[in-house]
């Protein structure tokens, strides 16, 4: 749940302030438009994918809901957003509630044996190569994604410019060092490093897991290295090579370190406002620091974790699915998961739903970078076509921080911020990371 | 003959009316749930479903998890502290607003408003006083104390859960203390002034035992709220910084719900209940022993 988490922490006080007005689950309510028909088939989709585009898929379903030809109403159920999955799903299975569509990652393994198989419908078969591995568990095809994301250090190009850094020339770390350095020397701090643990947790966690060895299955060899106790996190060079990145972060770092939850907002803030050159975060920030600055352009770079320009992954940004979506097989009618598919499809392949899909936020769009073969409409902010040039040049590392079990990255979240205090070393951080996976 | 079975059957009636109803949402949402939470622990629940029991596998794995003795020391810390500081201010509370003095109805009800905010915005108004408010005071005044924000870190994290909870629920002791200290009858504490009895005597040798129901009720009140804390925990500190002050309640939710483990989270749940149970039992045998008939 780390996408659907990293905005909601920002929005604490609005996710609380709604949780104790909500009270449970509401439906929005829209009249469906298709006025002929006998029966309209009524589709619960949970939540509303990520919090940032919130407003733009309710827009969505509202004009889904006013024009299709279906015969289906798509209902929103909304709920608190950072509340973890479980808590809000297990309630409505148990209830003999569930949704019929919903989103997620780390818990695919967990809701495989209750959603549908997307095995040879159109829709699996238009989604990008690689994207739906992820899902496909034991050779079922448990989920369709829903859109790639990119994390990365971030940087004000405005600032860089005035400092005379040219972001695609940074290739390796003592690169990024002189980088800080001509951007400190505007007058400005470098980089602002964020203490959330989801951003510390999963993403900065996944740089080096990324960027571990050159082949996917020896990355995930890995994993299965540190679940067994067999793998020693310090004498992996890699490792002790991202400790190394970490380190100069931290060092050149705007504040002095601060696991605020409030910093989420800070960042924008310092970003979004040039006060700082560099960011660690990814491109569901870049809707947040267009409000900011409506006319800045902000991209995205590689966080280089190596000295030696070759080093596999120092030129990568990560590159991911967030989300993807399933249907629940166990509790739903053959009738809502055909429209839950019409709705879907509407959104994926028809002019209109696809400008809802990829479309620019201030048109109402969700902006989300298409996986899918026959898109129309691409996103065309700044930092949108900096990814798909890292896509095109085959410049992009996995998100193996979908692989970590559910709640892995709270742990790893909260062993990297003890890291970032100050308040563990090396030895003791590469323990703690070891031991999130015993259980 | 006649006569007893109809009072028999309009005593049914009147049960049924006034009893039935509640007795019946207490079995729903109380009892079944409590049961059915015990029968799933020694099942491998997944949240969903179940396949098999395994014994008290879960119990074992709870109980071999670090991080869930953390947990229960944490909140035998933090229930510690509360109990003996909420106490100590809900007394003096108290005994400062039953002085005769102008205004003491005012001081009453502004010292108990903070219990009638709830847990998660209290959490957020706290959380802003420890974050911009009290560091800006400080530094103003140059005052040390408040100067980093004590969520930050582990400690002071701590201690600002307790100073938060403190404020929260002696307002709501004070009243009962007030309560105990009115219920004293003014003859017994006449006859002391007579004898020559001073206020501290008075309170330590009249006042208190005579009004030893009134900390029986708030120790009681106290150590069940305490342990059972959970929404300031999470608006406060959502168990951080680094799941450093995580409560027994947080935990078994971030168990259940946040790491998907349910048949642990369960096991966890049921031994948090024991102990609590435990624990208020042998309080409420303590205090009786202590309260005078009179």
């Amino acid at each position: 749940m780390s996408v659907m988490r990293r905005r909601a922490l920002g929005f604490t006080g609005v996710a609380l302030a709604s949780a104790l007005v909500l009270s449970g689950c509401a439906a929005s309510e829209t009249d469906s438009g298709s006025a002929s028909c006998d029966v309209v088939t009524e589709v619960t989709w949970l939540n509303t994918i990520k919090i940032e585009i919130q407003e733009q898929f309710v827009a969505a379903v509202d004009e889904y809901n006013a024009t299709n030809t279906d015969c289906v109403k798509i209902s929103i159920i909304e709920y608190p957003q950072g509340e973890p999955f479980f808590s809000v799903a297990t309630p409505l299975y148990e209830a003999g509630n569930a949704p019929v569509v919903m989103t997620v990652l780390q818990e695919l393994p967990d809701m495989a044996d209750r959603v549908m198989d997307w095995t040879g419908t159109d829709l699996a078969a238009l989604a990008a190569d690689g994207t739906l591995d992820k899902a496909n568990i034991n050779g079922k095809q448990v989920g369709i994604p829903v859109t790639a994301e990119a994390f990365g250090l971030l940087y004000n190009k405005a600032v860089l410019d005035e400092a005379g850094v040219d972001p695609t020339a940074i290739k390796t770390r003592d690169d990024l060092e002189a980088a800080f350095q001509a951007v400190e020397a505007t007058g400005r701090s470098a980089v602002h490093f964020s203490g959330l643990w989801w951003s510390l947790g999963a993403h900065f966690t996944n740089v080096y897991h990324a960027t571990a060895a050159a082949e996917q299955a020896d990355r995930l060899a890995i994993l299965d290295g540190l679940k067994a106790g067999s793998k020693d996190l310090m004498a992996d060079p890699v490792f002790t090579n991202w400790l190394d990145t970490f380190d100069l972060l931290k060092e050149y770092s705007i504040d002095s370190a601060s696991i605020a939850d409030t910093d989420y907002d800070q960042g924008v803030e310092n970003l979004g406002t040039g006060e700082v050159g560099f960011w660690f975060m990814g491109n569901w920030a870049e809707p947040n620091l267009l409000q900011t600055d409506p006319a800045g352009s902000f991209g995205v770079m590689p966080v280089p974790i190596s000295n030696d320009a070759s080093a596999y992954g120092n030129d990568g940004i990560s590159v991911g699915v967030p989300f993807y979506i399933i249907i629940d097989e166990e509790q739903s009618t053959p009738e809502e998961r055909a429209g839950a598919m019409a709705f879907i499809s509407w959104l994926l392949t028809t002019p209109e739903g696809q400008a809802r899909w990829s479309g620019p936020i201030e048109n109402d769009g969700m902006n989300f970078i298409p996986v899918y073969d026959g898109f129309t409409v691409e996103p065309t902010t700044y930092m949108s076509q900096d990814i798909a040039k890292y896509i095109a040049a085959g410049k992009s590392l996995a998100w193996i921080n979908s692989y970590y079990p559910t709640g892995l990255q709270d742990v790893y979240g909260a062993a990297a911020q003890k890291y970032y205090d100050g308040v563990s070393n090396r030895a003791t951080f590469a323990k703690e990371l070891a031991a999130a996976w015993a259980e | 003959m006649a006569r007893t079975t109809a009072k028999r059957i309009a005593n049914i009636k009147n049960f049924a009316i006034f009893g039935l109803i509640p007795l019946m949402i207490f079995a729903l949402v109380l009892v079944t749930p409590f049961i059915r939470g015990i029968f799933y622990t020694f099942t491998d629940w997944n949240g969903f479903e179940y396949e098999e029991f395994v014994g008290f596998a879960n119990y074992e794995a709870s109980l071999a998890d670090e991080t869930f003795w953390k947990a229960i020391w944490m909140t035998f810390g933090y229930v510690g502290a509360s109990l003996v500081l909420v106490n100590l201010v809900g007394f003096g509370l108290a005994l400062l607003v039953t002085i005769p003095m102008r205004g003491a109805n005012i001081l009453r009800t502004a010292f108990f408003v903070p219990n009638l905010i709830g847990g998660v915005i209290l959490g957020l108004i706290w959380q802003f006083l420890f974050d911009q408010a009290l560091p800006t005071i400080s530094e103003n005044f140059n005052l040390p104390i408040f100067q980093e924000n004590w969520l930050l870190k582990p400690d002071t994290a701590f201690w600002s859960l307790v100073i938060v909870t403190v404020w929260q629920m002696s307002g709501y002791m004070m009243i009962i203390y007030v309560t105990g200290l009115m219920s004293i009858e003014k003859d017994v504490l006449e006859a002391a002034l007579i004898d020559g009895s001073t206020g501290w005597r008075t309170l330590t040798q009249i006042k208190i035992p005579l009004m030893a129901s009134a900390f029986t009720i708030s120790l009681f009140l106290t150590l069940r709220n305490t342990f059972m804390a959970y929404d300031v925990n999470l608006a406060l500190t959502g168990g951080g910084p680094y799941r450093s002050t995580e409560l027994i309640s947080l935990h078994v939710f971030k168990e259940a719900f946040g790491f998907g483990f349910f048949g642990t989270g369960q096991a966890q749940a049921v031994l948090m209940f024991l102990i609590i149970a435990v624990a208020a039992i042998t309080q409420v045998i303590i205090s009786k022993r202590t309260e005078v008939q009179r």
